[in-house]
């Protein structure tokens, strides 16, 4: 796997920050970070229905394996040079289902989160 | 010669003795841990073996000539042998900690080194097909 097509809202101000950050982080697999329902992810993933990646947050890698919601998450640590010894972590059985509550939450609140961060546009 | 000087020889003999022993034994057994990390290249492995060792030494050195000095007389053999104990303790403490700093060093890089070729750590959810940008 040599690269990961992240799926990511650019209306979300939380989503636009951690987009920045995740552009200055030492990667060990290339992360590219694609607009949800945009042009490029339907021209990039035509057989992809592209109404669930809007509530999750979707990974695909560059072979066609599609992550959604906690696992998607994990993958883009797994991607980053300084969290990867994390993504093995949240990824055991014991954590994951507290990753997906976390998660979950985040993304169904993203645009409170960013109003009350002071992130929205 | 006094009994401080004969006592300081002999703390200078052991400790010295000693601190080659667990240098020389990391130098040997650390080089397959290295080489491992840095994936059969020899000469980098054995470059970062031997910049360990060095700094082994002169830490354990430094320590082991820093902590010499008595600071009282002995009055016979037994005062002797008995600071000569504490003395000696303490530097086989500082090796030992210092002998596991280092293993834990070797075991970090190698970590590290696995990890950068670890496979994902979950299956995926499902399969698409990807065109090209």
């Amino acid at each position: 796997m040599a690269s990961l097509i992240v799926l990511y809202d650019p209306s979300c101000g939380l989503c636009r920050r951690v987009r920045e950050w995740l552009e200055e982080q030492p990667k060990l697999v290339e992360l590219n970070l694609v607009p949800v329902k945009s042009d490029e992810a339907r021209h990039r993933f035509p057989q992809l229905d592209h109404e669930p990646t809007l509530n999750d947050l979707t990974v695909i890698s560059d072979q066609g394996a599609v992550y959604y919601g906690p696992k998607a998450w994990v993958m883009v640590l797994w991607a980053l040079g300084r969290y990867r010894e994390w993504s093995y972590r949240l990824a055991t059985p014991e954590l994951l289902p507290t990753v997906r509550r976390i998660v979950s939450l985040i993304s169904q609140h993203r645009y409170q989160i960013s109003r009350v961060a002071g992130l929205a546009r | 010669m006094s009994v401080e000087i004969i006592t300081y020889l002999i703390y200078l003999a052991i400790s010295i003795a000693l601190t080659i022993w667990v240098a020389h034994t990391l130098h040997k057994n650390g080089r397959v841990f290295l080489v491992d990390v840095f994936h059969g290249n020899e000469q980098l492995a054995d470059s970062v073996n031997h910049l360990l060792v060095v700094g082994f030494y002169l830490i354990n050195l430094g320590y082991v000539s820093l902590a010499l000095k008595l600071g009282y007389n002995l009055a016979s053999a037994q005062e002797g042998i008995e600071a000569l104990s504490v003395k000696v303790g303490m530097v086989l403490i500082v090796l030992g900690g210092m002998h596991f700093f280092n293993l834990f060093i070797f075991s970090r890089m190698r970590r590290r080194a696995t990890l950068r070729h670890a496979p994902p750590p979950v299956m995926p959810d499902a399969f698409t097909a990807v065109r090209e940008a």
